[in-house]
């Protein structure tokens, strides 16, 4: 018997059994999804992709076909040990399918050809990614393509203590107008720290808690650089701006807050649910954190009126060079160049049909996120949830997010090592600004413009 | 005296060689004798093991280390290598820094044409025949600004595939675009490049090709950056105050005063106090930095009991400088001060009891004893523990990265940390394999100077030399 032959009588019988057993037309999948900074209260950004791997299959058994998908999850509560292990496992080739990520892995990691663009994969003229806000579509764009579906939004909201601005002598109705004041620049971030020392001074709120910012580096304090009139990319020609006096002005200001006893020096480095717990005590005078805290201060410390206890607003402006603002950090679905066309193609579809406003609206709620696409407004549980409508009205028009450049995380670790060395004094404001020229400078070279 | 000074894997040799026959044994002695070297293959095969653990976890991390430092390998390049790609964000770089406006845009047409040329390829890619009818019927001789607009069109068509990639997919064929296209070699791109720009001068077409490479390159930058960033003389500061603190105050200082104060102790209380001084080396590392957070977090132990004292009680871990400088000394130093310990214990033992005694009759007081007895003799254990627990000192960084994190405000950041931190672990995901991997070989490199100046220093050379009298 010819080779020939016997391969092709081995195929055949092949053929017999997986007729007879009917699984020749059964396509099996195993789909893993990795999402980082996720806790207890996000379940869903993983969640969503076992709910649609359900309707995918239900779909395919309508058409008379047969899918089998199997989601793996895996979720990291930080950022640093999840893109450690998503950079990691995309060098040997077992990255997950899909990763859920901030909007601005996509520069770098699509530069190292670790994802594939969704757009491929999926069609953004059709329900649901047709309903999609556009501006979140194009915070998951680079380069001309889009890289990922965005999984939510939010904003990071100023947040004042009611009751400690009522015993510095504010009416009910100054409380009310704050948040305006704010937004037209009439009230500024020294403002503030007048109102916090005052408090501070009067014995309503005790030293060195008039003032707390986050803990730890995050997308948040790009947003005091806003606000002393700091831009992070130059629109004409794409290149990241480092704006030397934004960035004194606003080390400046850390360095003021801690001159004055509002926010203490060691304060950067301070664990979370120290700073979550004092938020819920109300024993802070103003403080900056995320939409998504809500929730957590509910279910988690026992906030339970939150309108009746903190005003929120956008951060306000610094000085007459910048504007109150606020940043959006949206997490975007990407899908990675692991696995073979078909388990792309399978995972972009999970990705659109996780992105249903009904099912993003468990995420959005439940979280304190903020709706990715306006259909959601139609959502009871979305359009009933104060919090979110209120945040999504008055904070996500104004916001903006941090650029897609692969280079920004040089500039984002010099901003951060900088402002750690004005706030804690171990070096002057003029120094620290020097010392993150140079680090941009010889990190980035001609990529980024000094002004 | 030959026998008694063979290294143990050398009895081995001659053990085995015995059992063959006495000959070898014989002309291996008078091979020593003679002063030629004693080898056999069974001794290079019984050192194998350790040979190649050396080479797996020594030689190949370090190997690896140099060859990384002088790369600008990041999460960006990637470490496997890249690829050629002509993205639209580099075309406008590539105008931004001179390149003429007309050679950068003849790269960047995306315009389609539904031709026949087109429709070839598309049938040979192996799209659907009745698909393909359907497009030359209906769009033969448009032409479309971008890949969406056709496929906006092509959605229209009744024989359309149904699933969106496979649309996608068809599609392609029709397009001749480059952008977005990883190419795997500079010669493809190179071919791509003239197919679509023929007129591109070869000048130009360089500058594109190289501008378009995702991979890293070989470079000198990182040892450039670390010579002129300030961060560099703080991070040695910080390296030098740490490794100095934990090991005179605690490796060495309270090492040896708990190896004198156990050795003046009743034996069973001494074995007492000693395991007990062992348990911060044999409990888990995250356990044991997670009690230190208990004993000195804002409601831990310590400020607790500082507070009941009327004493300033605050985070002391990370609430100022100075107590968390204190508390990454004594986390660190607690582990280290057994390892002299027992290291100095074993030594005081050795020490001739009748000297003691001697010193007694003649009235010495413990601290004489300690004074002009003890320490004299203990000299080369603790120049072996300083020597050995600076090296060691110098790589760790795993307590303060689960205490203190380098905070407050990246005071108490130590070269190892900055170094896992900048290569492996921070919050951007930035991470800089090349630059790390730079930091890293400065401390191998700074490593292997201190042992060096070490061995010099306390005279290794003696401590190992034949002893003058035979035992």
């Amino acid at each position: 018997m010819t080779i020939l032959a016997k391969a092709l009588r081995s195929t055949a019988a092949l053929a017999i059994v997986a007729a007879a057993s009917g699984a020749a037309f059964a396509e099996e999948y195993t789909i893993t999804v990795w999402s980082g900074g996720t806790g207890d209260d996000s379940h869903y950004r993983v969640d969503a992709i076992e709910m649609a791997a359900d309707l995918l299959e239900r779909e395919a058994a309508v058409r008379g076909e047969e899918l089998d998908i199997t989601v793996e999850k895996q979720v990291w509560s930080g950022w640093d040990d999840f893109k450690q292990a998503v950079t990691l496992a995309a060098e040997s080739g077992t990255a997950p399918n899909i990763i859920v990520s901030g909007h601005e892995d996509i520069g770098p990691w699509s530069q190292a050809g670790i994802l594939r663009p969704i757009e491929d994969y999926v069609d953004f003229d059709a329900w649901p990614l047709n309903q999609l806000y556009d501006n979140l579509v194009d915070v998951s764009s680079y380069d001309g393509l889009i890289w990922g579906v965005p999984q939510d939004a939010e904003s990071r909201p100023f947040f004042m203590s009611k009751a400690h601005l009522a015993e510095i002598g504010y009416s009910e109705d100054e409380i009310d107008a704050l948040p305006g004041k704010i937004q037209s620049g009439e009230y500024t971030l020294y403002d503030m720290l007048d109102d916090v020392k005052t408090m501070q001074d009067e014995g309503v709120v005790e030293a060195g808690m008039g003032f707390a910012p986050r803990v730890n580096n995050g997308t948040d304090y790009w947003q005091f650089y806003q606000s002393f009139g700091g831009e992070m990319v130059d629109e004409e020609t794409g290149k990241l701006v480092f704006d030397k006096q934004a960035l004194t002005d606003m080390y400046q200001f850390f360095a003021d807050a801690v001159e004055m006893g509002v926010t203490p020096a060691t304060y950067l480095g301070g664990d979370w649910d120290v700073w979550h717990g004092n938020v819920a005590a109300d024993a802070y005078g103003a403080w900056h954190g995320g939409t998504w805290h809500k929730s957590q201060w509910e279910r988690q410390f026992g906030v339970d009126d939150f309108f009746g206890q903190m005003t929120f607003s956008l951060i306000p402006a610094g000085n007459e060079n910048g504007e109150a603002n606020t940043i959006t950090h949206p997490l975007v679905y990407l899908i990675s160049t692991t696995g073979s066309d078909d388990e792309a193609a399978i995972s972009a579809e999970l990705v659109a049909i996780a992105s249903e406003p009904r099912i993003n609206s468990l995420h959005a709620v439940e979280s304190g996120h903020l709706a990715i696409g306006s259909a959601q407004a139609d959502v009871p549980l979305y359009a009933n949830d104060r919090w979110t409508t209120e945040a999504t009205e008055q904070l996500l028009p104004y916001a903006n997010p941090i650029p897609n450049n692969a280079d920004f995380g040089i500039f984002w670790d010099a901003m951060y090592q900088g402002l750690e060395a004005a706030w804690t004094g171990t070096s002057s404001v003029e120094d620290a600004v020097n010392q993150a020229q140079s680090a941009v400078e010889s990190g980035l070279g001609d990529g980024i413009i000094i002004r | 005296m030959i026998v008694s000074n063979t290294t143990s894997a050398e009895r081995g040799i001659r053990s085995s060689a015995l059992t063959r026959s006495t000959e070898p044994a014989t002309d291996t002695v008078r091979a020593a004798r003679k002063g030629r070297a004693r080898t056999s293959p069974l001794g290079l095969v019984m050192l194998a093991p350790a040979l190649a653990l050396l080479v797996a976890f020594f030689f190949a991390p370090v190997v690896l280390t140099t060859i990384f430092s002088f790369t600008n390998m990041t999460s960006a390049t990637g470490i496997s290598g890249g690829a050629y790609v002509i993205t639209p964000n580099l075309l406008r770089d590539l105008e931004w820094q001179g390149m003429a406006p007309e050679a950068a845009q003849s790269l960047s047409g995306e315009t389609i044409s539904v031709d026949e040329a087109a429709l070839e390829r598309a049938a040979a890619a192996g799209v659907d025949p009745d698909f393909l009818e359907e497009i030359e019927d209906e769009l033969l001789g448009d032409e479309f600004d971008d890949a969406r607009s056709f496929e906006r069109e092509l959605k229209t068509l009744p024989s359309r595939p149904r699933r969106v990639r496979d649309l996608k997919l068809a599609a392609e064929p029709f397009s001749q675009s480059i952008l977005n296209t990883r190419f795997a070699t500079r010669d493809e791109a190179a071919t791509a490049i003239a197919s679509i720009a023929p007129d591109l001068s070869a000048e130009d077409r360089n500058t594109v090709l190289s501008a378009a490479y995702t991979g890293w390159v070989w470079t000198t930058d990182n040892f450039e950056r670390l010579a002129t960033t300030p961060e560099t003389a703080r991070l040695i500061t910080n390296t030098a105050l740490y490794v100095g603190f934990t090991l005179s105050l605690f490796n060495v200082g309270l090492g040896l005063f708990l190896a004198i104060a156990i050795f003046y102790m009743p034996k069973t209380s001494g074995t007492i106090f000693s395991v007990l001084w062992l348990l911060p080396r044999i409990t888990p590392v995250v356990l044991y930095t997670v009690m230190w957070k208990w004993f000195t977090w804002d409601d831990g132990f310590l400020p607790v009991v500082a507070e009941n004292l009327g004493l300033p009680a605050f985070n002391y871990m990370k609430g100022s400088v100075p107590t968390a400088w204190a508390t990454i000394v004594s986390l660190n130093g607690f582990i280290g001060a057994s390892f002299g310990m027992i290291l100095f214990s074993g030594a005081l033992r050795a020490i001739p009891q009748q000297q003691l005694w001697a010193s007694e009759v003649d009235g010495a007081s413990r601290w004489q004893q300690v004074r002009r007895i003890i320490l004299p003799q203990l000299r080369w254990p603790i120049l072996f523990v300083t020597c050995y627990q600076s090296l060691s000192l110098l790589s760790s960084y795993e307590q303060i990265w689960l205490t203190t994190n380098g905070g407050p405000g990246n005071t108490t950041n130590v070269w190892a940390l900055e170094a896992f931190r900048v290569a492996l672990s921070n919050y951007t995901g930035n991470l800089q394999y090349g630059y790390g991997a730079a930091m890293a070989l400065v401390l191998v490199v700074a490593g292997l100077a201190l042992s060096i100046i070490f061995l010099r220093l306390f005279r290794f050379n003696e401590l190992v030399e034949k002893p003058k009298i035979e035992f």
